[in-house]
């Protein structure tokens, strides 16, 4: 959020009566957004400290930190559903993250430097993110069976697998990350194109003359002068790591066991499969907690670009 | 002009006569049921009904199948709709309705009507509350039998299965099936859906092991079976169905499988969908369930589907004449007259059934619907749920090779210990 | 632009003909991966389902079977979903950009007393994440009837902060000595907004258009939680559910997969530009 000269200017003396009006531009827009996210976010704080299995309200009852207690109780990452699935789920973003912003960022450069046909070019890339989810995770799951077309492609290469990606313990997690990073990373490049034009070209001009190559060019001014593009691009990335879904109930179901269970997952079991609305809301605030960390880390490491850049 | 308005006025109030007139002739009843549209027990027990009671209408709420239907439904129920009956699943989704408060107490309708609970075999039992009131009526009772190809073993010139064969037994005659190879010829000797029901839940055959009595050493024998099939290309194997998402009945009837283990609710879809053209062969038979060394032949397991009363029904009445018909023996012949097991327990039930156009006409067929003992799948406990969760993961886990079967079910009997433990 | 030039003739002299070559061929050989699946998904489509995983796969089958995308109209009410999503999205993406539009131009372009704490409240319920609190949202819907009816998603997704924030953006790019002087001439704030700031936000609008609808078209999780009844499903659930159902049919769920892809195909490629821009404009100013 920076911030806009509009906002520094000095209140002018239409102020008071325009507040009305100013109210009746935000009505149809906060009454629902009031109604609809503010009101259940609120609702969600107060849901996990109280024990309640879906049915009448009449049998709800306080449940304090039991919860929480619920979910932590002999907490391990190889055994409880709480560890299983923020191990899967940190497992996923880490590897998801670094992989998907190297594919962005060397299509952004591709594409940067090709001439024609780039336009074309940045418009395939970016399709998958667009296309429907349902349907692409069903086609990547059929492909990755056993004698599927991505292992008869990597046979050509040598490589053997003797196992239906989304069926094995070790691959089925990675049959997730690599749809993810072809659904997604289209949608970063964009994000690295259009930071690529705030390079100034006389930062290459200097490069070149003190004889530095490609490799060293890339290193030394495009990649630094990317990092505010980059720190917002894995923020952002991170954040919705945590958040999948889809793509796993499509895809793995969660399983071979709980081999992909996600976070997201645990939370909508919780909530509408067992029900145990109390537990699930723990779970939630477990991820509210994450996500809100990691955008703590973004707005204060973003002040700091900002005052020396 | 006015007299233009009066005709109008006139037409709208005759209209709106009409309507109302219409309205109160024939009562809707709403019931929530799954897969309504290719279930042909549902038709026939809406033709019969409304037959013999022809002021009312019944009309099918369809939701999804599979383990969601209980999620919706619930979810349903709690935002109080007010459809009048609605189907239990499972047995095991019980307790959590109790829990809720969704189901009509049905004692004093039972009172009233002087309506018979001593013909379910016990399985009405599976429907009451601690303080022993009913909330909900069974209609059906599935039990597990073992279909075969005729066709297939017609060809290989092998005797068809037999109602007393050992899982041994069953296991070296699906291996005398299995030929050809695959993408060309191949035939399946069994078929193992991904069920965890279709491949351990046959220990509980023996009456004694429960799914939730916490220890499951008893499975082993179905694992290890179900996986030395798989590896020696007698079956298709679990990842693979996994993965295509193959169903059981796709797969059964387009004719490369020669066995299957599967519930009694098959055989009216098998029927249906032969007349339908369906079907890629001609026959199919009925063996009743192999058993284990040591435990009594014709042993099987099942679980019986009940309705209940929706407490924000509107017609209450209404919704007890419909639910208690259906669970009568005029609903259990409508039942029957399609190939469904009813929950009714009659002498004629399975003669009816073996009577149905298109059931296999040989007597082995016949006397496979006549099993010795039918014990719950899971039994109905506050923790069913829970552990079937667990049960139904680590099966996952060991049918996909994630585990071991000692590592699958020794995480079994872990995490079965913490729940019960609580 | 000229930038982007210059940066590039500078690179120019160390790269050559060679490297153009080297890396046109990698960016079409990603390409080519990239469209794989689509291509794989119309390929399977025109099959019979037994022919769909055959090993080893052939990319043109051997008759062409489009008699598949009768079939799965006859099938599966594609019709019924096609028609519940398209009214989903477009409800959510006409209110989304009319209150979006309208709330913003009260942030960007208004003085009165609380403002800055409200937008900090807006900004603040972007970074929680819908999944925290689907729940209790459901529960809500639930209690106000709205279970299993398609208004429980356009009330879900209609008025995001997302919309607000964008549109925002977008308007303190305007100067405001427009808005002065139409003030001046004593247009109302309403004739403002109409008149000067919405038509000026026209590339604003078309970008929240193009990702509201597609974003609502695409969703998965909403209509898994709300929707029951097959009359009322959407495309993303009725598609999982033909999948669940009793079939293989394989070549006629990739026959509906495929359907499925086309609107937002089509979209996308009239409106790709907008899309584009979008990203990068919102993406770096947040």
């Amino acid at each position: 959020m920076t911030a806009s000269p509009a906002a520094k200017r000095k209140p002018g003396k239409l102020t008071r009566r325009n507040t009305w009006i100013a109210y009746s531009f935000l009505a149809p827009n906060f009454l629902g957004f009031f109604c609809f996210t503010l009101i259940p976010v609120l609702f969600s704080v107060a849901l996990a400290f109280l024990t309640w299995n879906g049915g009448s309200m009449s049998r709800i009852t306080f449940a304090g930190f039991g919860n929480f207690a619920t979910i932590f109780k002999n907490f391990n990452f190889a055994k409880t559903d709480l560890g299983i699935t923020l191990r899967n789920t940190v497992y996923y973003t880490f590897f998801t993250v670094p992989l998907t912003i190297a594919l962005a960022l060397a299509l952004a450069l591709a594409l940067n430097r090709a001439g024609r046909g780039a336009k074309a070019l940045r418009a395939v890339f970016f399709f998958p993110y667009v296309s429907s989810i349902v349907a692409i995770c069903m086609c990547w799951r059929f492909m990755m069976m056993k004698t599927g077309l991505i292992n008869q492609a990597l046979a050509v290469v040598g490589i053997s697998v003797n196992a239906s990606w989304t069926q094995d313990k070790n691959l089925a997690i990675w049959s997730i990350i690599l749809v993810s990073m072809w659904r997604n990373a289209g949608y970063y490049m964009v994000m690295y194109l259009a930071g690529l034009q705030g390079v100034p070209a006389e930062l290459y001009e200097a490069a070149t003359m003190d004889g530095a190559n490609g490799w060293q060019k890339f290193w030394k001014v495009t990649f630094p002068m990317l990092t505010p593009t980059t720190f917002f691009v894995s923020v952002m990335m991170v954040i919705n790591c945590f958040k999948i879904y889809d793509m796993v109930a499509i895809m793995t179901e969660g399983g071979p066991g709980r081999a992909t269970k996600m976070l997201v997952n645990y939370i909508y079991d919780m909530s509408f499969v067992s029900p145990k609305y109390g537990v699930a809301s723990a779970v939630a605030m477990v991820l509210f907690a994450i996500v809100l960390t990691v955008t703590v880390i973004q707005f204060r490491a973003e002040k700091k670009w900002v005052n020396y850049m | 002009m006015k007299k233009w308005l009066a005709m109008l006025l006139c037409a709208v109030l005759v209209c709106s006569l009409f309507s109302v007139a219409q309205a109160t002739e024939k009562k809707v009843l709403r019931v929530a049921t799954w897969d309504a549209t290719t279930t042909a027990y549902l038709d026939a027990t809406k033709a019969a009904f409304e037959a013999s009671h022809p002021d009312i209408t019944i009309e099918y709420v369809d939701l999804p199948a599979g383990t969601e239907y209980i999620v919706k439904l619930t979810a349903m129920l709690t935002a109080g709709d007010t459809v009048d009956v609605f189907d239990v699943k499972e047995v095991a989704n019980m307790p959590a309705l109790l829990e809720m408060g969704a189901m009509e107490n049905l004692d004093a309708y039972i009172q009233a009507s002087g309506f018979a609970t001593d013909k379910y075999a016990g399985m009405d039992k599976c429907y009451t509350d601690a303080a022993g009131s009913y909330y909900a009526l069974p209609f059906r009772n599935d039990f597990w039998l073992l279909y075969y190809n005729k066709d297939l073993f017609d060809k290989a010139g092998v005797a068809y299965p037999t109602n007393d064969m050992t899982w041994d037994q069953y296991a070296d005659l699906a291996r005398k099936m299995t030929s050809g190879t695959e993408g060309v010829d191949k035939v399946y000797g069994t078929h193992y859906h991904t069920w965890r029901s279709a491949v351990a839940n046959w220990a509980v055959c023996d009456g004694v092991n429960t799914l939730i009595d916490g220890e499951y050493s008893d499975l082993k024998y179905f694992y290890d079976l179900a996986q030395k099939l798989e590896d020696e290309g007698v079956c298709r194997t679990y990842n693979d169905l996994k993965a295509s998402g193959l169903n059981y009945r796709g797969g059964f009837e387009a004719g490369d499988i020669a066995m299957l283990p599967m519930g009694t609710w098959l055989i009216s879809t098998l029927i249906a969908d032969r007349d339908k053209g369906e079907v890629k062969f001609n026959e199919f038979g009925l063996a009743t369930i192999p058993h284990a060394e040591g435990v009594p032949v014709g042993s099987t397991f099942g679980s019986p589907t009940g309705a209940a009363i929706n407490v924000n029904s509107a017609q209450k009445d209404l919704a007890w004449e419909f639910i208690s018909w259906r669970s009568g023996a005029e609903g259990a012949k409508a039942h029957a007259s399609v190939g469904t097991i009813p929950a009714y327990v009659s002498e004629d039930v399975a003669e009816v059934v073996a009577a149905v156009k298109g059931f296999p006409g040989d007597a082995g067929s016949k006397a496979a619907l006549l099993p010795t003992a039918v014990y719950l799948e899971v039994p109905v406990d506050p923790h069913a749920s829970e552990i079937r969760t667990i049960v139904d993961e680590e099966t996952n886990n060991i049918m996909s090779r994630a585990v071991t079967v000692d590592e699958g079910i020794a995480n079994m009997n872990e995490r079965a210990a913490e729940v019960l433990g609580e | 632009m000229s930038v982007q030039t210059v940066a590039r003739r500078a690179n120019g002299r160390a790269f050559g003909i060679l490297g153009k070559a080297a890396l046109y061929a990698a960016l079409f050989l990603l390409a080519c991966v990239t469209l794989i699946p689509f291509v794989w998904m119309l390929s399977s489509s025109l099959k019979l389902d037994q022919e769909v995983f055959r090993y080893p796969m052939r990319w043109i089958p051997e008759t062409a079977h489009w008699g598949n995308y009768v079939e799965i109209w006859r099938k599966i009410p594609l019709g019924t979903y096609f028609q519940n999503t398209v009214a989903v999205a477009a409800a959510v993406t006409a209110m989304q950009i009319l209150t979006s539009s309208f709330a913003a131009y009260a942030f960007a372009k208004m003085q009165f007393r609380g403002r800055d704490a409200l937008f900090l409240c807006y900004i603040g319920t972007i970074a929680v994440p819908w999944q925290v609190y689907m729940l209790p949202q459901f529960i809500m819907m639930r209690n106000i009837g709205l279970y299993d009816t398609i208004w429980a998603l356009v009330v879900l997704q209609s008025f995001s902060a997302f919309g607000v924030f964008l549109m925002r953006q977008f308007y303190l790019t305007i100067p405001n000595e427009l808005c002065e002087a139409a003030r001046i001439d004593g247009l109302s704030e309403y004739g403002i907004w109409a008149r000067i700031v919405l038509p000026l936000a026209m590339p604003a609008v078309a970008t929240l258009f193009i990702f509201t609808f597609v974003n609502t078209w695409n969703d998965y999780m909403g209509p898994l939680i709300y929707l029951t009844r097959d009359a009322n499903k959407t495309i993303q659930v009725g598609l999982q559910r033909f999948i669940q159902s009793f079939t293989s049919d394989y070549h006629l769920i990739m026959a509906a997969a495929l359907c499925s892809l086309i609107p937002v195909t089509i979209l996308f490629l009239v409106m790709q530009r907008y899309f584009i821009e979008g990203i990068a404009t919102t993406g770096l100013k947040g």
